[in-house]
């Protein structure tokens, strides 16, 4: 819990552009959402190779993984419910490469869905989210005595060390 | 914007990724089965160890144990090793496809090194199916193979009396609403005091005819009454007279049935075997309902529907599939093209060969095809056992089987004084057996040879035991038919009427009597309902009659009376005219 927290803060507090964190962010949650599989390597694969913060991506997807533990199933009934659709089920079979990134599979389907809706809001809301942060909240954080206490860790010194 | 490294951390954490699958995957699959199935069967599950191949894509389990919940120092099922090749292309597509399963040392009930822990204890299971259970058939008693001879007599002369007691109830409260006598007398006086007075003036006469219109309403509201009493006793008479004929009817057909199971009509006795084995037959037969139920999600609505007659069955609810519905499917969600079961059964082995298993057939346009092949047991010459399965419109089951010298553990059938102890046999059987949807077709044999009864209880079944010893074979020939969950089962030997001489002798006498006993009653209880019933006719017709008296009556005082009034009053207008034109002179 620490150490996220602390690299929560470390990037927060660091140079990169808001953009890279909340792309990190909205791409993490993305990740998340959807299960294993080939998508999840497209997403690992554009975050590799575009300047994308990787500590809040790896963050991000790990925290959201957790969520669908609790979420997994209502997004399944919901889109068995919406995706009774004649033409979209004649395109999922028709294409070999929507099934092959298993689109034809109920919970991957919804979680696509979803995922790319949330996709450009969340990139967004949380650059200006960071951009607040960094110019009202920043200089009282680095005051606190948890962050002091944070900075002091043998943990962080570590941290710092390995990045 | 574009990391420089960004391949290269692509490619380290892919790499990381597989050797994390490769390493992690077995113990984690492990982990999962072994938590899921102990959370199903609610005892210790046991598996060894579970590996991921590669190359060809395989997942294989070593020395699997299901431990018996209801006895924990046994396994309820076990294997050496299973594996199973999955096709990459389907598997990559998200479906499981399986090339090639493969079961080795599978075992029921085999003996675990230590007792396993019992996590939730397992209630009665009613679904187990076991060949001595299958024989263990209670002999009934003479008063128990009468009741099981499904007499109608009873019930239909209950009915009767019901009947007869309602319509008279009935009849009863109409009688009350009946004009009586004296009333209908009043009616009379009143109209002859209307008719018989002097009718003096226009006025007068006006007033008089109003009085008898009302006496006229009254009179046809009391007509009316009547009708409906005679509609009443039309009927009761029509319902008495057909309960009556069913009674006869019933008392016939029981007669016949009786005659039957007592051997004493030329036909001879053909339902012992139905009566002693039928029902037990049966039961075993409904337990496929559970089959019927497992494939029930996947057969088509229509198919259904046809299969059960219904139009007004809910409609199913579908589950969230974990594949969508699409139209042209490229493989079935889950598809196993061979698999081969090595089982150790009674001291041998036995061998399991399967194909195409799967609940989606339309899309592999082929049935899941089974065969099971025993040979040499200890307590079994041969069994084979071939079918086929598949969920298309309809849900089809073809099932035949040969059965050969399967030795009999000792038994014994029935308890206390009709026990029967069978000290060993053999026992052979072929058949043959056609599920669709739930209708059921079963056609089977079963010879059991060199059968050593023995009897300690009454004479007759000391007979029986005796002249069963005598025959090389003694054969019975099984056929179901209709509904599963409540199928029509026939059962004949042709040893039928030695079974039943024996087996019945005590029953024949008690049977007998019954049946003198029923003749009496029936004889009497038709004529007392009879002798009721011609007593009933007899008030009936009485009834009958004075309702026609009364209706009759009734008609001619509205007819007569009003007319007579009527010329009186033309009369005296006439006379009263007359006078005013001066006595017409």
């Amino acid at each position: 819990m620490l150490t996220i927290l602390a690299k929560i803060l470390k990037v927060l507090n660091s140079q990169a552009s808001p953009w890279q964190i909340g792309w990190a962010i909205a791409l993490g949650l993305f990740a998340g959402i959807l299960p294993f599989g080939l998508l999840t390597l497209l997403i690992v694969l554009i975050v590799c190779l575009l300047t994308i913060n990787l500590s809040t991506f790896i963050v991000v997807w790990g925290l959201t993984e957790g969520l669908m533990l609790l979420f997994a199933t209502p997004l399944e009934n919901l889109t068995w419910q919406y995706a009774q659709n004649e033409s979209l089920l004649k395109l999922l079979a028709n294409t070999e490469t929507l099934q092959l990134l298993h689109l034809h599979h109920t919970l991957t389907l919804g979680a696509f869905v979803l995922g790319a809706i949330l996709l450009l809001p969340v990139a967004w809301l949380s650059k200006v989210l960071v951009m607040q942060y960094r110019s009202r909240v920043m200089s009282s954080v680095q005051k606190w005595k948890l962050t002091q206490m944070l900075k002091a860790s043998k943990l962080f010194a570590l941290y710092e060390k390995l990045n | 914007m574009i990391r420089k490294s960004g391949w290269l951390v692509f490619i380290v954490f892919f790499a990381a990724l597989l050797a994390l699958v490769y390493l992690v995957a077995g113990p984690a699959i492990r982990l999962g089965m072994v938590y899921s199935l102990e959370k199903a069967v609610g005892a210790e599950v046991n598996i060894s160890k579970v590996s991921l191949e590669l190359a060809p894509l395989a997942l294989r389990i070593n020395n699997l144990q299901i431990t018996d919940a209801a006895k924990p120092t046994h396994n309820s099922l076990s294997f050496g090793h299973a594996r199973a090749a999955l096709e990459v292309w389907p598997a990559l597509l998200g479906y499981y496809v399986i090339d090639e399963l493969t079961v080795d040392g599978l075992q029921y009930g085999a003996e675990r090194s230590r007792e396993g822990k019992v996590y939730r204890v397992p209630g009665v299971d009613s679904e187990k199916v076991d060949i001595a259970q299958l024989l263990q058939v209670d002999l009934p008693d003479a008063d128990e193979l009468i009741a099981r001879a499904n007499l109608q007599t009873p019930a239909k002369a209950e009915a009767l009396k019901q009947l007869a007691a309602t319509e008279q109830q009935q009849l009863k409260t109409l009688q009350t609403q009946l004009p009586s006598k004296d009333s209908l007398a009043q009616y009379q006086t009143d109209i002859k005091a209307l008719t018989d007075s002097k009718v003096a003036n226009a006025a007068d006469l006006a007033a008089k005819a109003q009085q008898l219109q009302q006496l006229k309403d009254k009179l046809n509201s009391e007509k009316a009454k009547v009708e409906q009493v005679k509609q009443q006793l039309t009927h009761s008479k029509n319902s008495l007279q057909r309960a009556v004929e069913e009674l006869q009817a019933a008392s016939k057909a029981d007669y016949a049935k009786m005659q039957q199971l007592a051997n004493l009509s030329d036909g001879g006795l053909a339902g012992i075997s139905q009566i002693l084995l039928g029902d037990v037959w049966g039961e075993r037969v409904a337990q496929l309902q559970t089959l019927y139920e497992l494939a029930k999600p996947y057969i088509p609505e229509g198919g259904l529907s046809s299969g059960q007659g219904s139009a007004t069955a809910e409609p199913e609810v579908v589950l969230p599939n974990r594949i969508l519905p699409l139209p042209g499917q490229p493989y079935p969600d889950f598809w196993v093209k061979t698999a081969r079961v090595n089982w150790l059964i009674g001291g041998g082995e036995a061998t399991i060969a399967l194909q195409d298993i799967t609940a989606q057939h339309a899309l592999i346009n082929s049935a899941t095809r089974f065969s099971l092949d025993v040979k040499q047991l200890p307590q079994l010459a041969a069994f084979n056992l071939s079918g086929d399965f598949a969920v298309l419109q309809q849900m089809v089951t073809n099932l035949n089987w040969q059965l050969d010298g399967l030795n009999l553990q000792p038994l014994t059938l029935g308890k206390g004084d009709t026990a029967l102890d069978l000290a060993a046999g053999l026992i052979s059987s072929s058949g043959k057996l056609n599920l669709t949807d739930n209708q059921i077709t079963q056609q089977a044999s079963v010879v059991l040879n060199a059968a050593n009864f023995n009897s300690t209880g009454n004479k007759y079944l000391q007979q029986l035991a005796n002249l069963l010893n005598q025959q090389q074979q003694i054969p019975l020939n099984i056929a179901t038919t209709g509904l599963i969950s409540a199928p029509e089962v026939s059962i004949r030997s042709s040893l039928d009427k030695i079974l039943g001489d024996a087996l019945l002798g005590e029953a024949k006498q008690k049977v007998a009597a019954y049946q003198a006993e029923l003749q009496a009653k029936l004889n009497s209880q038709l004529q007392t309902g009879l002798a009721g019933q011609q007593d009933w006719a007899a008030l009936l017709t009485q009834q009958d009659g004075e309702v026609a008296d009364i209706s009759g009556s009734i008609e001619t005082m509205l007819s007569a009376k009003m007319a007579d009034v009527k010329d009186q009053a033309k009369d005296k207008l006439k006379d009263k005219l007359l006078d005013k034109l001066g006595g017409g002179n």
